[in-house]
């Protein structure tokens, strides 16, 4: 029933108090003493340089989709290391072929020049 | 934990994940020349995949009540598995001279069929998004197949960013029906909306409903989810194109009625209020707009638009108690089937013709008759099949389908029906009088391969004969209608 997502909304609606209230007391009474540094935008520690709309090279593109790809993977691996025992040789069994389909994909990549950058 | 014998029941689609997975290795492993077998292990999967059907047990759900064991699944599947056949073997003479890169091709094609398969189970929403999404990403990769071709990477880029749009509308209607029942399962939906006379939980259902049939839609080319076919049609590779036409279309339906008759049958009269417009619209947009075409291609895309629309009408007028022959149900299962054949049938020829001179245009085709005299006098039937007209299957589809129409009362939607098939002819023939009656600029003969003569004679065979012996047809189509949780008398 849609009645049962009440306690979301009330969720949704503090978070977003939270926030504004945070965001604003922290404005108005928080000291402001602006310097270059830090107005500069935060890129991990590295100095910014260059346009921001300037093109990047689809090469890192395919780099974070196979990184996901293979992130993914790992994820899957969790719920089966914690239910090993239970799951015991099937468990066992069924990881190897999930793992033997990836492998497959690795080799894919691997031959067609997916690791190549250049 | 499942046993073994769960397996067993999905070992069509584990043939196909295990010869996809053989595709990729063989075209990594093996040498230049290996890569020629390749096509054929492809079918080799679809054929084993076929084979295992009449052996499994029916009429129970596994894995959770997320995948049906049905005949109406076996329907689609064996459907799904023949258009996957049939697209290789036009497939293999069109990409010798375009591609270099032929496992992957292969590859896909299978999982897409994989991915028909599980559409045609899905009996969770989970597993009715996910398949759907996965049937949508192969067909992404394999429309933009021609790297260096830009109207196929056009075509791709067109299709993704409408099923993203379209699958997004379906993901918050599959959102919205869990919200209403807390349960995936389609069964416990049903109960739900038995049980609750909250009118909230009424107009929920029917607003989901919507939702759904945008991604369902879509993949049945359904107006006004649509405008991505005629695009697509023109630019991907046209064996990619025949595969979409059919197999994609295909397992859309499955979804369909799956989902309706057995999660909405509480909303009948309502989604049936739906679906009739959609119908009029659909058999009306593509034809009328079919008219204009003077391309080949985009032509055949207005046409499965119409032909989406017509088989909708079965969709309306599914019936599953009663003991006539024109259940709706049964009426849809024979015009996918009469489609099957017809469309992969004319494709083709379109795939023999664009590889043999390039051409693609109508006015290209003239003087068809003197170049070509079997491809031509083919196109004959397969186009008269398209039309509905005797002797062949595609009248039997249509007969059917306005036959369930006509004893459930939707007049009106027959009447647009017969009205539409009457103007398709019109284009049909346009095709045909170019083909005939006009003199060809360049008389030389089209030399087509021996493997696409056979198809096509295979297909036309199978046109002209379930026309004329269609009882075989009609049985397995009435088979098909047991569909898990409908109660058959």
């Amino acid at each position: 029933m849609p009645i049962d997502f009440l306690p979301i909304l009330v969720m949704i609606a503090v978070v977003a108090a939270f926030a504004a209230i945070a965001l604003i007391l922290s404005g108005l009474t928080g000291p402001r003493r602006p310097t270059r540094a830090k107005l500069e935008p935060y890129e991990s520690g590295m100095p910014p340089f260059g346009s921001a709309m300037r093109r990047v090279s689809i090469k890192y593109f395919l780099t974070a989709v196979l990184f996901i790809l293979f992130d993914i993977e790992i994820i899957f691996f969790y719920p089966w290391a914690v239910l090993f025992r239970q799951l015991g040789l099937f468990g066992l069994i069924e990881m190897g072929i999930f793992i033997l389909i990836l492998l497959v994909g690795y080799v894919y990549i691997w031959r067609k020049g997916g690791f190549d950058w250049d | 934990m499942p046993d073994l014998n769960t397996w067993l029941l999905i070992s069509p689609e584990l043939i196909l994940t295990v010869f996809g997975l053989l595709i990729i290795v063989i075209d990594l492993v093996g040498r230049e020349k290996s890569h020629a077998v390749l096509p054929w292990v492809a079918i080799l999967g679809f054929i084993l995949a076929i084979a295992t059907i009449p052996y499994l047990a029916q009429d129970q759900t596994i894995f959770a009540g997320m995948y049906a064991i049905d005949k109406f699944a076996f329907f689609f599947k064996a459907i799904g598995a023949i258009g996957g056949i049939l697209t290789v073997l036009i497939s293999i003479d069109f990409l010798r001279t375009r591609t270099p890169a032929k496992g992957d091709f292969y590859l896909l094609l299978t999982f897409a069929v994989l991915a028909t398969m599980m559409m045609a189970s899905s009996t969770s929403l989970l597993m009715i998004y996910l398949s759907i999404e996965f049937l949508s990403y192969m067909s992404y990769l394999l429309a933009g197949f021609l790297r260096e071709d830009k109207k196929s990477n056009e075509a791709a880029i067109k299709y993704f960013l409408y099923g993203a749009v379209t699958s997004a509308l379906m993901l918050y209607g599959l959102s919205l029906l869990y919200g209403i029942s807390g349960s995936l399962n389609l069964a416990d939906l049903t109960k739900q909306f038995a049980a609750s006379s909250d009118l909230s939980v009424k107009a929920l259902g029917i607003v989901s409903f919507t939702l759904l049939l945008a991604g369902f839609g879509f993949k049945i080319s359904a107006v006004p989810f649509h405008q991505w076919a005629p695009d697509v049609y023109e630019g991907a590779p046209t064996p990619v194109v025949a595969f979409l036409s059919v197999g994609s279309k295909a397992a859309g339906f499955a979804l369909l009625l799956r989902v309706a008759l057995t999660a909405f049958p509480t909303f009948h009269a309502e989604w049936i209020a739906l679906l009739s417009v959609v119908a009029m619209m659909t058999m009306t947009l593509g034809n009328l707009v079919a008219l204009q075409q003077t391309n080949v291609k985009r032509l055949l895309a207005y046409s499965s638009i119409a032909q989406a629309g017509y088989m909708l009408i079965g969709v309306i007028a599914a019936n599953v108690s009663g003991a006539s022959p024109f259940m709706g149900l049964n009426g849809v299962l024979i015009y996918l089937a009469a489609y099957l054949f017809t469309n992969l049938g004319a494709f083709v020829i379109v795939v023999a013709i664009e590889n043999a001179t390039g051409a693609v245009e109508i006015p290209e085709y003239a003087g068809l008759v003197k170049r070509a005299p079997l491809l031509a006098a083919l196109f004959v039937v397969f186009f008269l099949s398209l039309a509905g007209i005797p002797p062949t299957v595609g009248f039997i589809g249509k007969f059917f389908v306005f036959g369930a129409a006509l004893r459930e009362g939707f007049l009106l939607l027959a009447a647009v029906g017969v009205i539409n098939s009457v103007i398709s002819v019109f284009y049909y023939f346009s095709i045909i009088r170019a083909a005939f009656f006009e003199e060809p600029k360049d008389a030389t003969l089209i030399r087509v391969p021996g493997v696409m003569t056979a198809s096509v004679a295979i297909c036309a065979a199978l046109v002209l004969l379930l026309a004329v012996f269609p009882q075989s047809l009609i049985d397995l189509a009435g088979m098909g209608m047991g569909m898990f949780g409908i109660a058959r008398p």
